[in-house]
């Protein structure tokens, strides 16, 4: 007769490998997050209810500040030199989503001025950007 | 009593913490998506044409007042007087003009009512200083 002993020691699940794995996902996500980082302009956003999503995968943000000031990824840019740098990103991405983020109280000449670029390149979808009114 | 010794692969503490820290950064990650409003600029060199009965002309001055068809109102004002002229022209064409030192938040608050509405046929434009 087969002697079959059963062990008395509760089974266990070794809880190691979990932490591998969280840490793993952890750095996994930190580079993705660091790959989608954006300069951002300290601005006083526009807000309203009613929104959309304009996210594109290939994106292009103007910023607009109160006093006009011009920037694209943290670099101010003079309007002559963003007609240059809007067309040369449509043309090495042509799917891009030019987004205009300006400021709330920004006169709404400087935003004409961009207006006007991309309507002078014939590209006539433009994203004006703005924060949910809570 | 006699204590147990620490387990040196018990690292709960440790998946707790990543875990943690995941949903961190995936909050982080979904914050730089952009919302607001899809806008058809309008053509220049082929101008529509449209009825003068089907068109809402508004203005809005350097402090934000909203002026439809010469009257001032504000922006409950505006909505109403969208919305009653939807019912009577439903392919109505909204055409905004800018004053060059409006505030964007008051050109925002008029997309904003318009696309309330549901107005397809929307027009903007600023108007030539001093004029």
């Amino acid at each position: 007769m087969i002697n079959l002993k059963r062990s008395k020691k509760p089974p266990l699940i070794p809880m190691s490998s979990m932490s591998d794995i969280g840490f793993l996902l952890l750095i996994f996500i930190m580079l993705i997050s660091l790959i989608n980082q954006r300069h951002e302009v300290k601005i006083d956003y526009s807000e309203a209810k009613v929104l959309e999503r304009t996210q594109e995968p290939e994106n292009l943000e103007i910023w607009v500040e109160r006093n006009g000031r011009i920037s694209v990824d943290g670099k101010v840019v003079a309007l002559d030199d963003l007609e240059q740098l809007i067309a040369g990103t449509l043309a090495y991405q042509p799917s891009a989503r030019v987004h205009v983020i300006a400021d709330r109280n920004t006169p709404y000449r400087h935003v004409n001025a961009i207006v006007g670029i991309l309507q002078t390149l014939q590209h006539r979808v433009v994203s004006f950007v703005v924060r949910e009114e809570l | 009593m006699k204590r147990k010794p620490d387990d040196p692969g018990d690292s709960a503490s440790l998946n707790d913490l990543s875990f943690i820290l995941i949903i961190f950064f995936i909050a982080i990650a979904g914050f730089n998506v952009n919302k607001g409003f899809l806008m058809t600029l309008p053509n220049r060199e082929r101008p529509r044409i449209v009825q003068t009965e089907d068109l809402l002309k508004c203005s809005i001055d350097a402090s934000g007042t909203y002026s439809v068809d010469g009257k001032s109102m504000g922006k409950e004002g505006l909505e109403e007087a969208i919305k009653d002229k939807r019912l009577n022209h439903p392919n109505m064409t909204f055409l905004l003009l800018i004053d060059p030192e409006t505030p964007y938040q008051a050109v925002v608050d008029v997309i904003q009512a318009v696309r309330a509405q549901k107005v397809e046929n929307f027009s903007f434009r600023m108007e030539a200083a001093g004029a």
